[in-house]
């Protein structure tokens, strides 16, 4: 979320946050690798670094940036009674990393399952990388990350990813190379041979993520993964799919931590009633719901006797506050600060808020409690 | 405080309606179990029947008389040659050999042979015995010595049956019959020889058939209950794994990779049958060890068994699992399911100590045929082809079991 409070009228000190990008490393030498799973579509080759596992980069084919890594169109379940999904549509490209956000009992967990065959869908179609799933099965290509943690506790760090390495069909030297990488992803290499029973929930998350891309798959799913743990581990995280990303993994991540989506993805759908209600870019979200304009909040220092016109927002002012809408800062900010002053109220301090995801969640899913 | 603890204990017991269920109802069944197999309850039927055959060698008057007499007794079941369908007394002296008998005691069908003979112009007994049954001889024996007497008596003498009797507050042989009686009752009397000073005494020698040379033969049949009531609660807590996976997405994200539930179960089953193995082995070795089990005599039989019993309880384990929604559900069925069965199946009590109802209820449970295997083993030597009832009904169990949790767990795979 992009906000920013300015204290004592000092208006002047707006500065804009840009959220950070993390680009490959284009140094050291490199190895060719074939695909990890000895039946996936042969789309793409990883070029691993010699002196570094975790500089390791996917490059990928013009044809794969063409093809969605997933298309889902008109699905359909329901549950007896419950319609789940209703139709639900979008499209993960190639490459991207995209948030599906909505409210408890929208229908993601429901999406994700039949994504990962898990359910099965009534109606509809999904495809990856430009080919038709089943129901089940033929999904070599695609790890899940579920959002509890579904590793086993009473084996080690190592345990743990070589067995999961193994379910997905790596052996010998390839599995070896794709533990240890795993190993020093998840900065865990040190504790490997400790029991995951252990540790702390933000390390057990590491490994849990860890344990669902040990094959390289081309397409992640995410189910609230970072659900629980400290904004240090949490961060981490974040590193490891920025790192997963740059190899060129197309991400799907349910989260109800909006700032994620916000911050960390490339795109974003919203789902209500198990329908696509919203999919684009923040940008693009934020214009074609509730518009670009900055929502300015003043403190001032006594209540406010009546609307100030033509600033006030509402349609009684709210004690000492006076909100607004502001689509040019620089330019209407001054004479908003200076209306105030000519009524006769002292500004104490001054809040500009960018539209957040959050407003537009809201927006379009209302204020209702979701149960 | 103390109130609202023990209030929310309450609640949480009330809300739990398997747990509730478990709570009252397991105790019950369990008392309502070993009630009718100690208390002649339901299905009793009194004293248990002991299974015996006849052999006449003397074939004289006073001979057939005590036959018919032991024939008229309601604690024997004849069985084999020389009876009919109904089990009439009809034996001739070639009904049987002697061998054959005796067979018939080491593979089971009996648990007694009846051998009336010639001895110094006396009609003797022998009963070529299975010791295991540790009840058994001492009542045959006190049967046959009661037929033995009844046939000697002279006409008008009270019998000593038909009087309330403690043979212990009788030590001085005033009263022939009943001290012969008194002295039969000895566990481990292996001949009876009376001298009354009126009457020349019948003999009646108890031959163990089956325990002679075994360091401590009945052991094996005790290590062989544990193990196979271990078996089975080893292998429902490994189904219980089954449903954690569950429980934690763990098989979400497993049947999303190459990883098939045929194999899943697969893997899960040959794991059970091999910890069950190795635990049975370990078990065995001890006894062996410790209490002079003969398992390197026995080892072929010992495998087969335990390879068959450890794969079918590891079956069973996994449909447990599969039949349940929650490892809670689980933890309670197994544990009404496994003690019910080695109730019944001979694992906490030996099967010869139950009515014969109790004991044909038992044959449809696990427990029984395994212990009967081990029992072939261990107790009366028959080789390894003996064996194939009990194979064949562990084996056939094993698949159904196996095939049933299959059927159950394809709701797990697209819920």
């Amino acid at each position: 979320m992009s906000s920013l409070l300015l204290h004592d009228n000092k208006v002047g000190d707006l500065i804009a946050s840009v959220s950070n990008m993390t680009f490959p490393s284009d140094n050291a030498k490199t190895s060719v690798m074939g695909p990890l799973v000895p039946d996936a579509p042969a789309t793409a080759i990883a070029l691993r670094t010699t002196d570094s596992a975790a500089q390791t980069f996917m490059l990928t084919s013009s044809r794969r940036d063409a093809i969605p890594a997933v298309h889902v169109v008109a699905i359909k379940k329901r549950f007896r009674s419950v319609e789940a999904l209703r139709g639900a549509s979008f499209t993960l490209r190639s490459g991207e990393r995209l948030a599906l956000l909505g409210p408890n009992g929208a229908g993601k967990t429901t999406l994700i399952r039949c994504l990962a065959g898990r359910t099965k869908p009534d109606s509809g179609k999904i495809e990856l990388h430009g080919k038709k799933l089943p129901p089940t099965g033929g999904r070599e290509r695609m790890g899940l990350v579920p959002q509890d943690l579904a590793i086993y506790s009473d084996l080690t760090t190592r345990e743990n990813m070589v067995a999961f390495a193994r379910f997905h069909g790596l052996r010998g030297k390839t599995l070896k190379i794709q533990v240890d990488w795993a190993l020093e992803w998840t900065g865990l290499g040190a504790r490997q041979h400790e029991l995951v029973g252990g540790f702390s929930g933000g390390m057990k998350r590491r490994v849990n993520l860890a344990c669902g891309v040990m094959h390289q798959p081309g397409v992640l799913l995410l189910d609230e993964p970072t659900v629980g743990v400290d904004p240090q581990s949490r961060q981490r995280i974040f590193q490891m799919l920025d790192e997963l990303h740059s190899l060129g993994t197309s991400i799907l991540l349910t989260t109800h931590h909006l700032d994620e989506a916000e911050q960390r993805c490339d795109r974003i759908v919203i789902i209500d009633h198990g329908l696509v209600i919203a999919d684009g870019t923040l940008a693009e979200l934020v214009n074609s719901t509730i518009g670009a304009s900055r929502h300015v909040k003043l403190r001032l220092d006594k209540r406010l006797a009546s609307p100030l016109s033509p600033w006030h927002v509402g349609s009684e002012p709210a004690g000492d506050a006076l909100e607004t809408r502001v689509n040019d800062v620089a330019g209407q900010l001054p004479g908003l600060l200076e209306g105030v002053r000519v009524a006769g109220y002292e500004v104490l301090n001054v809040e500009v808020r960018a539209p957040s995801l959050h407003d537009v969640f809201l927006h379009l899913t209302g204020q209702e409690l979701r149960d | 405080m103390i109130a609202t603890v023990l209030l929310v204990s309450l609640r949480r017991l009330l809300h739990n309606r398997i747990e509730l269920l478990l709570t009252f109802a397991v105790p019950i069944a369990f008392f309502s179990i070993f009630a009718v197999i100690f208390g002649g309850g339901i299905g009793a039927g009194g004293t248990p029947k002991i299974k015996v055959v006849a052999i006449d060698e003397v074939d004289s008057i006073q001979s057939r008389a005590m036959m018919a007499s032991l024939h008229e007794t309601a604690g024997l079941r004849f069985v084999g040659k020389g009876e009919d369908e109904t089990g009439k007394f009809k034996t001739s002296k070639k009904s049987l050999t002697q061998a054959e008998a005796k067979d018939w005691v080491r593979r089971g069908t009996a648990s007694i042979a009846i051998l009336l003979r010639a001895d110094k112009g006396q009609i003797a007994a022998d009963l070529l015995s299975d010791t295991s049954d540790q009840v058994a001889p001492q009542i045959v024996s006190a049967l046959v010595m009661k037929a033995m007497l009844s046939a000697q008596r002279p006409l008008g003498m009270p019998s000593v049956f038909t009087e309330a009797s403690n043979p212990a507050s009788d030590p001085e042989p005033s009263n022939p019959e009943r001290w012969a009686v008194a002295q039969a009752g000895g566990l481990n009397a292996t001949k009876t020889t009376l001298s009354p000073p009126s009457l020349v005494p019948p003999t009646v020698r108890i031959v163990d058939i089956l325990g002679v040379g075994k360091a401590n033969g009945v052991v094996s049949m005790y290590a062989a209950g544990i193990a196979v009531m271990f078996l089975l609660f080893g292998a429902t807590g490994g189904g219980g794994a089954l449903l954690e996976e569950r429980e934690n997405q763990t098989l979400d994200r497993l049947l999303t990779t190459g990883l098939t539930m045929d194999q899943l179960l697969l893997g899960k089953w040959f794991y059970l049958t091999a910890l069950g193995v190795v635990q049975t082995t370990v078990m065995f070795a001890w006894g062996q060890l410790v209490f002079g089990i003969d398992l390197l005599g026995h080892v072929d039989g010992f495998l087969i068994m335990t390879l068959v019993t450890a794969g079918a309880a590891a079956a069973f384990g996994l449909l447990l699992a599969t039949i349940c929604r929650t490892r809670g559900q689980l933890n309670g069925l197994s544990v009404v399911v496994v003690l019910t069965m080695s109730a019944l199946g001979g694992s906490m009590v030996p099967r010869y100590v139950m009515s014969q109802t109790l004991r044909d209820a038992g044959l449809w449970t696990f427990n029984a045929w395994a212990l009967d295997g081990y029992d072939k083993v261990f107790w009366r030597d028959l080789p390894a082809s003996d064996l194939w009832p009990q194979m064949s009904v562990l084996m056939v169990s094993g698949a159904v079991f196996m095939i049933t949790a299959r059927l159950l767990a394809i709701r797990w795979e697209t819920e």
